[in-house]
């Protein structure tokens, strides 16, 4: 989804480094007027999150934060990719499978805190089970969808070429599956970021998620900008790294990202 | 999409097989857990009756809902229009594209603090959530459906001197609609999430009770709040699926 953005930007970085100019100018005009606990002016956020970088304090929380979405999410990977790939592909398991899926991608994942505190408490367990949970039914459906529209020319020409079902697997499937598996990876990054601060918020409060709540509790709007402005940094940051992965993994295709 | 119409009946019986597996590991799962763990669904079931009936859990939900459609209108109020401007000019799709792309990897989560700053807990902080948390995918999918818009239909209808407004009308609209429909009901899907998390938050409305009957000694009560949210979601994207079938039969076929 955000892939398609990814060409413009090449092109002309000019006007983007205008718009983001004239939002962060109206921000601080916005942030000079109103008082400094309610919305902190960028300058003051940005001098904010030098500070904290230079302590050493930022990155420390963020490396922190990021082991249990990354073990989360590597869960969820492992999961939700032969599970979704298997829906798009073979019908009984996608007519099997399918009520549950839409059963838990509507259910909005943060109702499942009470269930994880019961199974799981309230600490590293419990942050997992959480991005785990978050991640995996956006990812399966957007594999399953991507599966299913596979081009059914490129499997009959490997049938009629005479592949076994590995050799059709590993040159046609693997190769076909690679712009989707990317597009899910990106869609279940986003979550599992969503939800490594959401444990953190809703479970005990540790690493970003506590000096979120330090901050909001003394009115510091300051603090709490900078953490939020650092989550999005690490959340684009990521998806620009799934974006290199992706074209250093299919160099065939050009333009990679573009729906 | 097409090879589905032939197996439709053998679809539903697949359907339904997965449905009754899925109520059976939750009843054998559930006896071994014990109810304090994850009670087994047969229990629920009873349960979920007396949920139905007590007179303090659906009028808690339907006054969530009803908030969580201020912001939810706004959202789609907001984010169609500007997807729309998105796609078909340059200048503002290169001015919003970052903020754009920003807000949609931000966690709406890790909002909730300062929005409880900026609003206090009351009506215009779940708003502002469910907003935020809607708004985004809105702009996106309306942003996609903008730019695919066949360049031919535009050419034709210039040639056939339609004017700004019969061109919006005549060609954009109808190709716009199954975006509009399937951004409509992401967004919905995004809205209710945040509707939840925000009152589980702050410990309001339907979300604050689903929160509280964690503490209870059975998780009878809780898998029926959370059966209840299921089956909003699924009815509520069901139902929009269904009314863009009804206003605009091409829906289907033109679905990406």
């Amino acid at each position: 989804m955000p892939g398609r953005y990814g060409k413009v930007r090449l092109e002309s970085w000019g006007p983007q480094a205008l718009s983001v100019a004239v939002g962060l100018t109206v921000w601080e005009i916005a942030g000079r007027l109103v008082s400094a606990a309610i919305l902190a002016p960028p300058s003051r956020v940005l001098a904010r999150m030098a500070a904290m970088t230079a302590s050493g304090e930022l990155p420390a929380l963020l490396a922190a934060s990021s082991l249990h979405m990354l073990a989360g999410f590597g869960l969820a990977v492992l999961v939700a990719v032969p599970i979704g790939f298997l829906m798009g592909r073979v019908p009984w398991v996608s007519r099997l499978l399918d009520p549950l899926v839409t059963a838990f991608y509507s259910l909005p994942t943060v109702a499942l805190v009470p269930l994880i505190v019961i199974w799981f408490g309230l600490f590293y367990a419990a942050r997992v089970a959480l991005v785990f949970c978050m991640a995996v039914p956006d990812m399966i459906v957007v594999m399953a969808a991507g599966a299913r529209d596979i081009d059914q020319r490129l499997v009959d020409a490997g049938r009629s070429l005479g592949a076994g079902w590995m050799q059709q697997f590993r040159t046609v499937l693997l190769p076909a599956s690679l712009p989707f598996v990317f597009t899910a990876l990106r869609v279940g990054a986003v979550r599992a970021i969503n939800a490594m601060i959401t444990a953190e918020l809703f479970f005990a409060a540790v690493n970003l998620g506590a000096s979120m709540k330090k901050a909001a509790s003394a009115f510091d709007s300051a603090g709490l900008l900078a953490v939020l402005a650092t989550l999005c940094l690490a959340g684009l940051a990521v998806q620009e790294l799934l974006r290199l992965l992706e074209t250093w993994a299919s160099p065939w295709r050009q333009g990679v990202g573009n729906g | 999409m097409a090879e589905s119409s032939p197996f439709r009946s053998a679809g539903r019986l697949g359907s339904l097989a997965g449905i009754a597996i899925a109520l059976v590991v939750w009843e054998v799962a559930g006896r071994a857990a014990g109810s304090a763990r994850f009670a087994p669904f047969s229990e629920v079931a009873r349960e979920f009756l007396t949920v139905l009936g007590d007179g303090l859990t659906l009028p808690a939900l339907g006054s969530s809902l009803l908030q969580m459609l201020v912001g939810y209108g706004a959202g789609l109020a907001v984010g169609v229009p500007l997807g729309v401007l998105m796609g078909r000019q340059a200048w503002a799709d290169r001015a919003f594209q970052p903020w754009v792309s920003m807000m949609v990897v931000t966690s709406t989560a890790a909002l909730v603090p300062l929005l409880i700053v900026l609003f206090g807990t009351g009506f215009w902080f779940r708003t502002a959530v469910v907003f935020l948390a809607t708004v985004w995918y809105v702009v996106i999918t309306t942003y996609q459906g903008a730019r695919g818009i066949d360049p031919r239909y535009l050419g034709a209808a210039r040639s056939f001197g339609a004017g700004g407004w019969q061109t919006f009308r005549m060609v954009h609209l109808p190709a716009l609609f199954p975006y509009l429909i399937t951004g409509a009901s992401v967004g919905l899907v995004h809205a209710i999430r945040a509707m939840v998390m925000a009152e589980m938050y702050v410990l309001i409305g339907f979300g604050g009770r689903l929160q509280q009957t964690g503490l209870s000694i059975s998780t009878a009560p809780l898998l029926c709040y959370l059966l209840l949210l299921m089956l909003v979601g699924v009815v509520a994207t069901g139902g929009l699926r269904w009314i863009g079938g009804r206003l605009a039969p091409w829906y289907e076929e033109a679905r990406a």
